[in-house]
């Protein structure tokens, strides 16, 4: 069984983001990069599969941009993939969702994997299309919103969450396309017989102007802090004064207190 | 009269066959019962404690005579070494004996056990065994009556005070016997030299010579097997310290305090990480292992077993002793357990007081090392969110590294990436850096800086996590990745000196990362201040003040820095009321081994008791010389509402509000 | 877009065991703020249909099941080729974001995920953790949308819609075996007054136990965010957000919570909001009425402290 896992590298959320020179997206100086966050529970889905299969099938990680993403190849093959795959665009941050989805699905369909896990959504762009658009280029069904996997004799079934916390519970067959959420598993802590195999593993790298390229089908014009509503007031200083301040505040807001 | 005495007088010379054929066979009972032991020890990992001979065997002889280690808990440490001279001047003086009735005298005619000498050699046995007898009954007594609380008896120490007892007593009994024969009322100017002799052999005046030389025969029999006895079962009982605890002075750490070994990580040949099962250990821990006593020393000073949680220093040796020389196949951690494994705080308190020289602290290390980077276990989310945010950001906060350097923004310092020609680097730390309340200890070291004229860089956000929390709960890897990153970085900068306002900074970029090769000499806040001062680079306006000391772990116990610091403070003004357990004997705040990382969720909180122990001095202030510390004490102090009573504040920020600024011109 | 015409949309309804979901009325209101001509698609009932006089698409839920992405897919390309409209509008819900990449994918048109707010020239969304806004313009002719829950007020016109059958004979890649209700919920977060809520700026475990102390104080219920329960300090049934519970108290105090869009849908309604976060730009701050800049932790030592003294005296 050959099984694909599709990781994006995206700065940590409490950076402090600053638009770039073009204006469009964030600046990249100086921030602190990690593995997205859905995708670290595709990751770890997929080594759990491994090992109820007896490690036979062989976990493939893909990620796309310049060098500073083999960072997190590297930290997914020191979890337990086997190989990895590192699509060489330094402009991929510029791409938009449909783009990315087409070398993926491009990578993909050369392949023939019979799984492809990745998370619902970036941390940064956060629009949960790469997924579902690389799934449907490929013709195979996708389950999105990931929040249980069991897979018995060829029959996956899997729970997608839903609001509330429902769950719709779904039932198909390989090849299929997931997108991961939070909660569906813990993913594992990398041991360091792990880290040091991992050093030996192979890192394949394919220069995204080898692929076939696809023109965007949209463009980002801005990327700016929100507008600051104004209605809210910001209270700021020493402790003991905010905490004063706050009292009042409560004593109009909360029955309780005034009691 | 002849001050001498006919030794073999009444057994006659021909018992020397049956004595030295027992005591060979004696003797060879008990060296198989130590090579059965060898053959244990070395299940474990090889190690080289046989470096530097000579000074091993200087230390040896010194630890072992003076018996310092032992006298460090006064009470019960002097009882101990007082039965031991008073044992080993008895052992000493019955190989002299041997030495002249079996070999001097038959070959030689040489005989020196006579006159003056022979006058002193007997007062000082009989003073010797008496006191001996006095002090056994002391250690009986706390033992058996007083029954201290956790101090574990068993039927091996009833076996062993009794052979004790008896070979002393018989020991006087025989002399008695004899004495009554040969001495008292013959030669009462010889007499007079073994007084206990004297009192024991009247008793035994009334019977008549052919009863008095039975009893006497019978009665040097007894003590003859009952020494052979006791050489027998050393091997098999506590008593195997005798040769053990020495051997361990010998074998000792000659390395920096708080060493532990770097694992190579290159080495492919390894494929266990830390110690799973005991043959993962060195031959030395398992070594350790039999010279323990059970003395409980080092679980009395341990923070954690004072504050109820499931960790006892004296109990994981002992368990590691168990899965040594037992038949169960359990691994190490099943037999130690993970709370009791993650709940030390290597403060080292235990090795300090250890009188056995036991080293107690990387063994727990090398079980976390086993933990983490074999299984990849944790003690608890916190810890696994804070390693994941060193990777991420190089800080256990989570915070953007971009922002390390912010605090020093509008004070007269620079970074090294623009200023690095300077005469110290200043190593901040994670908390300086990021931490409210400990920035304003790195503002005070920087005023203090300035004052004294000293030109100081820091890395800013180039700086990285020293890597000792991390290294200290097992993660070797992430360490290592931290610390080369920090090397290179420093290295490059040609920094010739270093110095931090964090004890934990301190001990790793001085110690630990020698080994990763940094040579650069580095300086705790606490000496470079000292030095300042004395040099007159620094002076202050003293502003009296009450206060109370804590040594940190890491820079008392584990860098001798205990007077320095203290004199800084008297010459800020400060009048010190020390707290009950200070200087070596300090308790910890409960943040080291990698646990300000960690939730303390077992028992009580360690912060807590030292803060009350704090409060107790009556002192209104508190001044401590750690960010870890500070941390502590200011949560210990909120947590128990001392905040009218008790305030705590850095050393440097005392010394930074008392700068005499030098006049201009 | 066409010139000189008015803009056309197709809204797609969503269906949930046996009933149409009011973000549906969600989309009316986004499509009256286009100013456009609507037309809505619905996998549902004939007797459950939308309070408004429109065209709509309709497909049997009993035949085409309420969750079958395939099926639904090329249920809505026919409705497509029918109204051939400008907008193709779902809920950014796990049934709209699940849907709508297929439907783009297959018209080869551009999807605007998770729109916020209207801009000049395209539509304005969320990024990075809802820190930061972009502006994202469709490059064709016909594009998807996906717009943020709770964001546009819903619009319930009335009337009964002309309904037009869709049918057909696609094939399923799954099959969908039915819905697993949530874990019981103790906690009823729903009828609290006031609701103390801890993100994870409370820094660890031990420290909710101030959280319940001054819920309690208040007299309120606690409430937390998704990572909080996550991490296992707080059991699930005090979720305060888009897969856990939406609630609307009085008052809600937002502590240590930095504000993602899935907390904020569930809490955004609340009376008076007070968050307490160390960071200015947390996105809270732009639904709290009073954001504190402060320690959460000794904030909330002192707010206790406080009202102690309060209820000693009293």
């Amino acid at each position: 069984m050959k099984i694909l896992v599709c990781v994006k590298q995206v700065p940590d959320m409490d950076s402090r983001f600053r638009p770039n020179a073009a204006g469009v997206w964030f600046d990249e100086a100086d921030l602190d990069w990690r593995i997205n966050e859905y995708d670290e529970y595709a990751v770890e889905q997929a080594l759990q599969l491994k090992e109820q299969l007896w490690e036979a099938p062989e976990v493939t990680i893909l990620s796309i941009g310049p060098d500073r993403v083999l960072e997190v190849i590297r930290k997914a093959l020191a979890m337990g993939c086997d190989r990895g795959v590192h699509i060489l665009d330094p402009e991929i941050s510029m791409k938009d969702p449909w783009q990315v989805a087409g070398i993926i699905a491009t990578y993909a369909g050369e392949e023939g994997f019979d799984l492809v896990f990745t998370g619902m959504q970036s941390q940064d762009r956060g629009s949960a299309q790469v997924g579902v658009l690389a799934a449907e280029m490929l013709g195979i069904p996708c389950v999105t919103t990931l929040v249980g996997f069991s897979f018995d004799d060829g029959v996956i079934t899997a729970r997608r969450e839903l609001e509330g916390g429902t769950r719709g519970v779904v039932r198909l067959s390989p090849p299929v396309f997931f997108t991961c959420q939070s909660g569906l598993n813990f993913p594992r802590y990398p041991t360091l017989p792990n880290i040091l195999k991992s050093k030996k593993k192979e890192i394949r790298t394919i220069q995204v102007e080898d692929l076939p390229a696809s023109a965007p089908l949209s463009v980002t014009t801005g990327f700016y802090p929100p507008a600051k509503k104004g209605s809210g007031i910001v209270l700021e200083g020493e402790l003991n004064g905010l905490a004063d301040r706050l009292m009042e505040i409560l004593r109009g807001k909360c029955a309780a207190v005034r009691l | 009269m002849v001050a001498a005495r006919e030794i073999y007088w009444n057994v006659g010379h021909e018992v020397i066959v049956p004595i030295y054929l027992f005591g060979l066979f004696a003797m060879a009972v008990s060296a198989w019962g130590f090579y059965r032991r060898i053959r244990v020890y070395r299940l474990g990992r090889p190690l080289d404690r046989f470096d530097r001979i000579s000074l091993r065997i200087t230390l040896m002889l010194k630890n072992m005579l003076t018996q310092c280690k032992v006298l460090r808990e006064p009470g019960p440490g002097a009882l101990h070494a007082l039965f031991f001279w008073g044992f080993g001047l008895l052992f000493i003086g019955s190989l002299l004996i041997m030495v002249q009735a079996d070999f001097l005298d038959p070959l030689f005619h040489l005989r020196f056990l006579t006159g003056g000498f022979y006058k002193l050699f007997s007062l000082l046995l009989d003073i010797a065994g008496g006191v001996a007898i006095v002090v056994l009954s002391g250690l009986l007594a706390r033992r058996f009556i007083i029954k201290p609380v956790g101090l574990q008896t068993d039927r091996e120490d009833y076996l062993i005070h009794t052979l004790l007892f008896s070979i002393l007593i018989t020991g006087f009994l025989v002399e008695g016997t004899r004495m009554a024969s040969t001495e008292i009322g013959i030669n009462p100017g010889l007499a007079s030299f073994s007084p206990i002799g004297l009192g024991m052999g009247r008793l035994f005046l009334a019977l008549s010579s052919i009863r008095l030389a039975l009893v006497h025969r019978i009665l040097w029999w007894l003590h003859f097997f009952l020494a052979m006895g006791f050489i027998a079962l050393i091997p098999f009982t506590k008593l195997r310290h005798i040769f053990t605890i020495p051997a361990n002075y010998l074998f000792t750490d000659l390395g920096p305090k708080g060493a532990i070994a770097a694992i190579d990580l290159e080495d492919e040949s390894i494929t266990q990480f830390g110690a799973a099962r005991v043959a993962d250990l060195s031959w030395k821990d398992i070594f350790d292992t039999d010279a323990c006593t059970s003395c409980m020393r080092c679980q009395d000073q341990c923070p954690a077993w004072n504050t109820d949680k499931p960790l006892s220093p004296m109990k994981v040796i002992q368990q590691i002793g168990e899965s040594a020389f037992g038949e169960s196949g359990t691994g190490l951690v099943g037999l130690v357990g993970v709370d009791a494994i993650w709940s030390c705080t290597t403060c080292r308190a235990c090795q300090d007081i250890c009188p056995a020289d036991i080293e107690h602290v990387n063994k727990i290390l090398e079980m976390r090392r086993n933990l983490v980077l074999m299984e990849g276990a944790f003690p608890d989310n916190a810890v696994r969110t804070a390693f994941e945010n060193l990777e991420v950001n190089a800080n256990p906060f989570g915070l953007a590294h971009a922002g390390r350097g912010d605090w020093a923004e509008g004070l007269k310092i620079s970074i090294m990436a623009i200023d690095a020609d300077v005469e110290v680097l200043y190593f901040a730390g994670c908390y300086a850096s990021f931490d409210r309340r400990n920035r304003e200890v790195a503002r005070s070291f920087v005023r203090i800086c300035n004052a004294a004229g000293v030109k100081v860089s820091i890395l800013g956000k180039e700086e990285k996590c020293c890597g000792e929390p991390p290294r200290k709960l097992g993660n070797e890897y992430l360490y290592q990745m931290t610390a080369s990153q920090n090397i290179e970085l420093i290295k490059g900068y040609g920094v010739q000196r270093i110095v931090t306002t964090c004890p934990h900074c301190y001990n790793t970029l001085g110690r630990d990362y020698r080994d990763l090769g940094l040579d650069v000499p580095v300086e705790h806040y606490t000496t470079f201040i000292a030095g300042l001062l004395s040099g007159g680079r620094l002076t202050l306006e003293p502003a009296r003040f009450d206060f109370t000391y804590h040594d940190s772990c890491y820079l008392g116990r584990y860098m001798d820095i205990i007077a320095a610091p203290r004199q800084v403070m008297e010459q800020a003004g400060g009048r010190l009321t020390e707290m009950k357990k200070s200087g070596y004997g300090s308790f910890c705040c409960g943040a080291g081994g990698g646990r300000i990382l960690a939730e303390e969720k077992l028992g009580s909180r360690i912060n807590a008791a030292r803060v009350e122990m704090a409060k107790e001095t009556g002192a209104p202030l508190l001044v401590s010389n750690c960010p870890f510390c500070l941390t502590m004490f200011e949560d210990g102090i909120k947590t128990g509402g001392y905040e009218e009573e008790l305030k705590v504040k850095d050393l440097a920020e005392i010394v930074a509000e008392r700068i005499r600024m030098k006049s201009e011109g | 877009m066409r010139s000189g015409a008015a803009m056309k949309v197709l809204l797609i309804g969503e269906f949930r065991e046996g009933k149409l979901l009011d973000s549906t009325y969600e989309l009316i209101g986004f499509a009256a703020l286009l100013g456009a001509d609507m037309a809505m698609f619905l996998v549902g009932s004939d007797y459950r249909l939308p309070d408004w006089g429109g065209r709509l698409y309709l497909a049997d839920a009993g035949k085409y099941g309420e969750y079958n992405p395939d099926l639904h897919k090329e249920l809505i390309l026919a409705a497509v080729r029918q109204e051939q409209p400008d907008y193709i509008v779902f809920s950014h819900s796990s049934y709209g974001w699940d849907l709508a990449p297929r439907v783009a994918a297959s018209l080869r048109i551009a999807q605007v995920s998770e729109v916020v707010a209207l801009a000049v020239e395209g539509f304005e969304v969320g990024c990075c953790n809802s820190r930061m806004r972009r502006t994202v313009k469709p490059a064709t002719v016909q594009a998807v949308l996906t717009i943020q829950a709770g964001t546009f007020a819903p619009l319930k016109p009335g009337g009964t819609p002309q309904v037009e059958q869709l049918e057909t004979t696609g094939k399923s890649g799954l099959e969908f075996v039915g819905y697993e209700p949530a874990e019981m919920k103790e906690v009823d977060l729903g009828r609290a007054e006031v609701i103390v809520s801890a993100g994870r700026g409370v820094g660890k475990k031990e420290n909710i136990t101030l959280i319940t102390a001054l819920a309690k104080a208040l007299g309120g219920e606690v409430g937390a965010t998704r990572p909080v329960v996550d991490a296992g300090w707080i059991e699930h049934s005090r979720q305060v957000g888009a897969t856990g519970q939406t609630v609307a108290p009085g008052l809600y105090l937002a502590c240590g919570i930095s504000g993602a869009i899935q907390h904020l849908a569930g809490m955004k309604k609340s009376g008076f909001i007070i968050a307490i976060n160390k960071d200015r730009d947390a996105p809270i701050g732009e639904v709290a009425d009073v954001l504190v800049l402060a320690d959460v932790v000794q904030l909330l030592q002192a707010l206790i402290d406080r009202l102690k003294k309060t209820t000693a005296s009293s």
